[in-house]
């Protein structure tokens, strides 16, 4: 098993189900753990200014030989750090396909028929697999003995993932933190491989953390922001009006004219969000920004998706199909904001001891509720037009 | 692999479908026929409730119309049932005045050409009284600055701010407020010496006996129409035997005045529908569409949509049409339906002629009091009996008190005017009643001064108690009027 393919597999809990962390996040450590996995067959060797391929041979596994072709192919020469960027917008999701895949026909993961017929089957990982694993880890993390340069990396970007609690949750992580900060250092390596190793390694590893620590605050804060506000619209009486002619809020909220607009200016910005959400997914599109930068811009776009909604509607939940829309458009934006909570304050929930499960929670709701918005837009705004 | 991914785009393409239907129906719902109160972006305002399922009657413009030309239709429909109530106003703010090209800078501000600029449906969180949706301080927009500038121009309003302007006036009608005719009736006394309503006193006089009444032995009715003799016994004490209208003229409407009685039988009708009155009570009938009672049946209100009939239906399948097809609107308000209080055991009463007047009786004095109180149960209707106005129509009942003296809930609500020398009552019950001045000339000044006409429909106490008492409040309108007249006189 590649350090690839096994980063994937611990990724996942023991139905299958991915722990909740930041796609981007993600996408940034499989990048690096690609990268690794040739470093260690000596494909690959960085310096300060550079990551150059030293053999081209194919390697026989289809995901670390994309990810070479591509280093290979490109003419100019890169460093580390570029390449992470580069990789992980562009190639992580066919890396973790074809690992997905090639750990199916392994029998590493095993798909599982859903309760519906129409859900797609969950693949569930090997039960003693994943459990010799984690042993593996477990044992590294409690001992002092040196340990293998493959497991230090797997470590430390489990940890950049913020997974640990999840793959231990009988454990208390924090005992570990020396020990995981001592692997981190890579210092253990020089005694076991060749210096350069160790020096790739620990460029891309860093590199690696410090990508998906990368707006791990602001999108908190943002989506903490986000969710107070979001709640407020649901549980407070609507902003009210004052009894007096011409004020803005007349105008905003009861004139049709300045609704129109102000909801137009609502579809183009949820609009935005929705492809903020989903360009990091089509390739071409991602090049043109790191993956960390359309997150950043998803839940900056989110929360303005929900000062607009003030704009136009004064938090006025509305009747009808209206009633449903709006509904629909907070459960969007609070499940959406709750998700982001969960996702980047997943160290603070968990000490709350809010279960994993229930930390997947909004971002399923918030996909779901995103399913019921576009024919509720379209009802609304043929009531619009036609009356 | 591949597997998985047709699964994933067989399920996005469900959803879309699924999606792509759910708006369908929405949009066949809107353009075709169907359920549509899920489609109302907010409840009717208290006057429009009743109808509420006929949408076209007030959303008249086609399908997809410019914003203009639909706002246009929809303003065109107001007055369909409320033009003759504006002109009887003498609107003192009228469409046609605002079309006037001068006024377009006050156009800017609040397009008074435009009902809706003003009264906005669907917005119960500022509707308010008069179903108006501006706020109360809305005159500021024109005769805040300008020529139109009321506090430079009156320089007793000097200190006033806009939103004590509805205190004293009314936007559409001040027939009771101008200053000429409050100047002109400044001084009188609260009570008239013979406090009389003229109109109804010549209504209620009896007049010269009828040519040829029928008697209980007259009625030819089918056998079994005539088994309850307290029916026929009815229509034999009512106003239509004492005209010779026999039971046939509202049974069997379509047979000859003159027709055998096997005729009559075979073009019986069981219960009479409001057409078969409003034949004979034409002006009756159109008042009563025209106030709340009644207005289900004016013939503004919109019918039930036929789905096969329209641009999107005519090229459907009959039975998607058939599913798509409007139900039938409601013909009669109930008093069930009534967002004001009612009695619980009325509130399946259906309001038509007979509701009122009763089926054979006919009886214009019960139609005066109590079949308002067999359904309204509010305090301003509790409070009437035992007050002064009731006592005065007890009186005249039992014939101490001369025709015209009793004050009917009739009295002031379905206010009688002259028509070609003829006394005619004004089914339209809410006629004078939003804004009430407007019962001050009708009714009030036949037996009270007009200022204390003014304070007592001011005080929303005194209206509640039934006019039981003395007004709280004082409006000082007529002083004003006499300053600004006679400025140079002793105060």
């Amino acid at each position: 098993m590649t350090l690839t393919e096994e980063l994937v597999l611990l990724l996942r809990d023991d139905e299958g189900l991915p722990f909740l962390v930041r796609e981007d996040m993600v996408a940034c450590v499989l990048a690096g753990a690609a990268l690794l996995d040739l470093a260690f067959d000596f494909r690959i060797d960085t310096d300060l200014e550079s990551l150059i391929v030293v053999d081209s041979a194919v390697t026989g596994n289809s995901a670390l030989d994309r990810v070479l072709a591509r280093i290979a192919a490109r003419g100019e020469v890169c460093d580390t750090s570029t390449w992470i960027g580069i990789l992980s917008a562009e190639e992580a999701p066919a890396v973790l396909e074809s690992t997905l895949a090639k750990l199916e026909r392994g029998g590493l993961l095993k798909e599982h028929r859903g309760t519906f017929p129409w859900r797609r089957g969950r693949l569930r990982p090997d039960v003693e697999a994943l459990g010799a694993s984690r042993r593996r880890i477990a044992r590294l993390l409690i001992s002092d003995d040196f340990p293998d340069p493959r497991d230090i990396a797997l470590v430390s970007l489990l940890d950049a993932c913020d997974v640990l609690p999840d793959i231990f949750p009988g454990r208390d992580v924090d005992d570990w933190r020396p020990r995981i900060a001592q692997l981190r250092k890579m210092e253990l390596i020089g005694r076991e491989v060749a210096g350069a190793i160790a020096a790739i390694q620990r460029s891309i590893v860093e590199e690696v953390r410090a990508r998906a620590a990368q707006f791990r605050r602001v999108l908190l804060e943002v989506s903490t922001a986000a969710a107070a506000v979001g709640a407020a619209a649901l549980l407070l009486p609507p902003f009210p009006v004052a009894d007096r002619f011409g004020t803005l809020a007349e105008k905003l909220w009861f004139d049709s004219g300045w609704q129109l607009w102000s909801g137009y200016a609502l579809l183009a910005i949820a609009a935005g969000a929705l492809l903020a959400g989903l360009c990091p997914r089509a390739r071409p599109v991602a090049r043109r920004g790191g993956f960390h930068w359309w997150r950043l811009a998803h839940a900056g776009l989110g929360t303005a998706c929900l000062l607009a909604l003030f704009v136009h509607t004064g938090f006025r939940l509305g009747a009808g199909f209206n009633a449903g829309l709006m509904g629909c458009f907070l459960a969007v934006l609070v499940f959406g904001a709750l998700a982001g909570v969960c996702v980047n304050g997943a160290a603070a929930l968990r000490k709350l001891g809010v279960p994993a499960r229930l930390r997947f929670l909004p971002l399923r709701l918030h996909r779901l509720a995103l399913y019921l918005a576009p024919p509720l837009v379209v009802i609304h705004v043929l009531i619009v037009y036609l009356y | 692999m591949r597997l998985k991914s047709a699964h994933k785009a067989a399920l996005r393409a469900g959803w879309w479908l699924a999606s792509l239907a759910a708006a369908g129906v929405a949009a066949a719902w809107m353009t075709v026929g169907g359920e549509r109160d899920l489609l109302l972006t907010g409840p009717l305002s208290d006057a429009h409730h009743q109808i509420g399922t006929a949408c076209e009657s007030c959303h008249a413009a086609p399908v997809f119309a410019a914003a203009e030309d639909a706002e246009a239709a929809l303003n065109k429909t107001c007055l369909d049932c409320h033009d003759s109530e504006l002109r009887a106003a003498d609107d003192s703010h009228s469409v046609r005045d605002f079309r006037n090209p001068r006024m377009a800078v006050y156009r800017e501000r609040l397009d008074a050409r435009l009902c809706t600029s003003c009264h906005v449906e669907h917005s119960p969180e500022i509707t308010r009284k008069g179903a108006v949706t501006v706020a109360a301080d809305f005159c500021v927009a024109c005769h805040g600055e300008g020529e139109q500038d009321v506090r430079a121009a009156r320089p007793s309003h000097a200190g006033l701010g806009f939103d004590t302007c509805a205190d004293c006036h009314n936007y559409h009608d001040n027939r009771a407020l101008y200053a000429d005719f409050l100047v002109k009736n400044a001084h009188q006394p609260w009570l008239a010496d013979d406090p009389m309503h003229a109109l109804s006193a010549r209504q209620r006089t009896p007049s010269a006996p009828p040519v040829a009444p029928l008697a209980l032995s007259d009625a030819i009715a089918p056998a079994t129409a005539l088994a309850d003799p307290a029916i026929a016994s009815r229509w034999a004490g009512s106003g239509h035997a004492l005209s010779s209208l026999n039971c046939a003229a509202c049974h069997a409407p379509s047979a000859p005045p003159d027709a055998a009685p096997e005729e009559v039988e075979q073009n019986w009708i069981g219960a009479p529908q409001f057409s078969v009155c409003r034949d004979c009570h034409r002006m009756q009938a159109r008042t009563f569409a025209a106030g709340r009672h009644g207005m289900r049946q004016h013939p503004m209100i919109s019918p039930p949509r036929e789905p096969a009939s329209g641009h999107i239906g005519a090229w459907l399948p009959a039975p998607i049409t058939r599913w798509f097809a409007d139900d039938p609107h409601p013909q009669r308000m109930t008093a069930g339906e009534a967002r004001i209080a009612m009695r619980p055991g009325a509130a399946s009463e259906a309001l038509d002629c007979g509701a009122c007047h009763g089926s054979h009786a006919a009886d214009t004095r019960e139609a005066a009091v109590e079949a308002c109180a067999s359904c309204h149960n509010d305090a301003h209707t509790l409070a009437y009996f035992g007050s002064p106005h009731h006592a005065l129509w007890e009186a005249e009942l039992s014939g101490d008190g001369p025709p015209g003296s009793g004050v009917s809930c009739a009295t002031c609500h379905m206010p009688r005017t002259e028509r070609r020398g003829t006394v005619v009552v004004s089914h339209n019950q809410n006629d004078n009643l939003r804004p009430n001045e407007k019962m001050i000339r009708t009714v009030c000044l036949d037996c009270h001064g007009l200022g204390f006409s003014l304070d007592s429909l001011a005080d929303p106490d005194l209206v509640a108690r039934n006019f039981n008492g003395r007004p709280s409040a004082h409006i000082e309108s007529i002083e004003w009027a006499l300053r600004r007249a006679f400025p140079d006189a002793p105060r």
